[in-house]
């Protein structure tokens, strides 16, 4: 038997899918939060409704393409089967993927909606759709948490595989997820030639320090429950304490790619929060921290993939 | 337990195996199974050292579970099971996506590169629909392996069951598997 049925292919993907859920979520909110067109939030909101469509789109295309057969991958939507995470998946996929183009068609503007649909010789009618972005995003919503918690509960649906079966692991991937997409806008705002103004920043930043601490109090328990439980749990931990996976786990997920930004951007948000004060507004830090985010968030796909497939009950 | 139908599964009397593989090759030959993969195998376990040694070899494949987690998580239905219990895969459902695999407790299924579907032991029920044995419970020239309706209470199973003690393997998985080891 190979010991990796599932390798980088379905480790892209399970990291693409939970950045498009986390753009498009934090894009949501973002669009609700706004009181004009032009406020502080729609930048926000335009960005990640701009980005959120295409991370899910590649990804989904890598997952096709890691199928033996991948083009009977069709077969996915000839039938629903409640008890298979993967087919709930698909389905939550296809819906959320074409939520978040039409979300994405709708935030571009007029006018070059106008000029795409000359090049492509479209219907000019089709500039005035979506009507409304803020409806697009509040059914999107739920979508985009459906996505991120299914990448983890395909994981953990798994009994034969203990270092997967539990809970955790579908909350841990949430959260990641979501703040994996925070962290892109993040960079993608900072990196534009209009500075990220204070508001925007302390949206974001605050957003993601929450979004990393619960991630954080969700690992901790992991560890802690997994070492107080059956022997095959145990043994299956191994693999990140004292095992092949231990460097990645420690030093590149938790240490750089979780607990590093984490202090960074509180140290970023305390003077703002605590005393009244302005953020430090580093560009490159900005961008640094939130690289780090998203490292972390696909050093732990790469992590739970890899290591939950060494995991058995012997 | 509804006393219709049929339901069947092995026994396996690991005391009784020589480790000769008859049983693997005979399931080549039957089955087609390409070469580098194996529907089933034997579990070979040594310890100590001469004079006082101990080995012991377990035959193993699809446990044919009550409960399969393969069939659970497969998204097309391709992985189902059939009224009397033996676990298959419609190969034309499959797309490949390996998730059976991976949700195996046993690790009884493999993917084949040459034709992009998973395959596993299907207990060889070509043969047992013509009220023939499996290949590898016909082939095993010690007798380890009995094969029998678990419904037929005076059948060779049933016999063997209520008279021997028995054990499955990783009972834990919550899988119910039905291949039953003597002890």
């Amino acid at each position: 038997m190979h010991e990796f049925e599932w390798g980088f292919l379905i480790v892209n993907y399970l990291f693409l899918g939970g950045l498009s859920a986390g753009l498009f979520f934090v894009s949501a909110l973002a669009s609700w939060l706004q009181q004009r067109e032009d406020s502080d939030y729609s930048a926000i909101a335009r960005a990640g409704a701009l980005l959120a469509p295409w991370p899910v789109a590649l990804g989904s295309l890598l997952l096709i393409f890691d199928l033996g057969n991948w083009w009977r991958f069709y077969k996915l939507f000839l039938h629903f089967r409640w008890q298979s995470p993967m087919s709930i998946g698909s389905w939550l996929l296809v819906v959320f993927t074409g939520i978040a183009f039409a979300n994405c068609w709708a935030w571009v503007p007029a006018d070059v909606k106008r000029t795409l649909l000359a090049r492509v010789k479209l219907p000019e009618a089709w500039a005035g759709f979506p009507v409304n972005a803020r409806i697009l995003a509040a059914i999107g919503f739920p979508m985009s948490i459906g996505v991120a918690i299914y990448t983890g509960v395909l994981l953990g649906a798994v009994q034969a595989r203990p270092f997967w079966n539990t809970n955790l692991v579908a909350q841990m991937f949430l959260f990641s997820a979501l703040s994996s997409g925070c962290a892109a806008l993040l960079i993608a705002l900072s990196l534009r030639r209009q500075q990220l103004d204070s508001i925007q920043l302390r949206f974001l930043y605050t957003i993601d320090v929450c979004l990393i601490s619960l991630e954080f109090f969700i690992v901790l328990p992991y560890l802690i429950h997994g070492e107080l439980s059956v022997e095959a749990v145990r043994q299956s931990l191994a693999l990140v304490l004292g095992g092949p996976y231990t460097v990645a786990f420690w030093v590149f997920f938790l240490g750089i790619g979780l607990l590093l930004p984490l202090a960074i951007e509180v140290w970023e948000l305390a003077p703002a929060v605590f005393s009244g004060g302005s953020l430090h507004h580093n560009r490159r830090l900005t961008v640094l921290t939130a690289a780090l985010v998203v490292f972390g968030g696909y050093m732990l796909r790469y992590i739970f993939v890899y290591a939950g497939q060494s995991s058995s009950f012997h | 337990m509804k006393n219709e139908g049929k339901r069947y599964a092995l026994a396996i009397d690991s005391r009784k195996c020589i480790n000769c593989k008859a049983c693997v090759v005979a399931c080549r030959a039957e089955n087609h199974v390409p070469l580098g993969h194996s529907r089933n195998w034997i579990n070979e376990e040594h310890r100590g050292s001469w004079p006082k040694l101990f080995a012991s070899f377990e035959p193993e494949q699809c446990h044919h579970c009550a409960n399969p987690s393969c069939v659970r998580v497969c998204p097309t239905g391709a992985s189902y099971q059939r009224a009397d219990g033996i676990v298959m895969i419609n190969e034309d459902e499959c797309i490949g996506c390996r998730y059976c695999i991976v949700a195996c407790p046993y690790g009884a299924r493999f993917f084949r590169e040459d034709t992009g579907v998973v395959e596993k032991c299907t207990l060889c029920a070509h043969r047992v629909d013509r009220g023939e044995a499996p290949a590898c419970v016909e082939t095993c020239p010690s007798k380890a392996r009995i094969f029998g309706d678990l419904f037929d209470e005076n059948g060779p199973l049933q016999q063997v069951l209520s008279t021997r003690e028995h054990r499955v393997s990783k009972p834990q998985t919550g899988n119910s598997p039905q291949i039953y080891y003597l002890f």
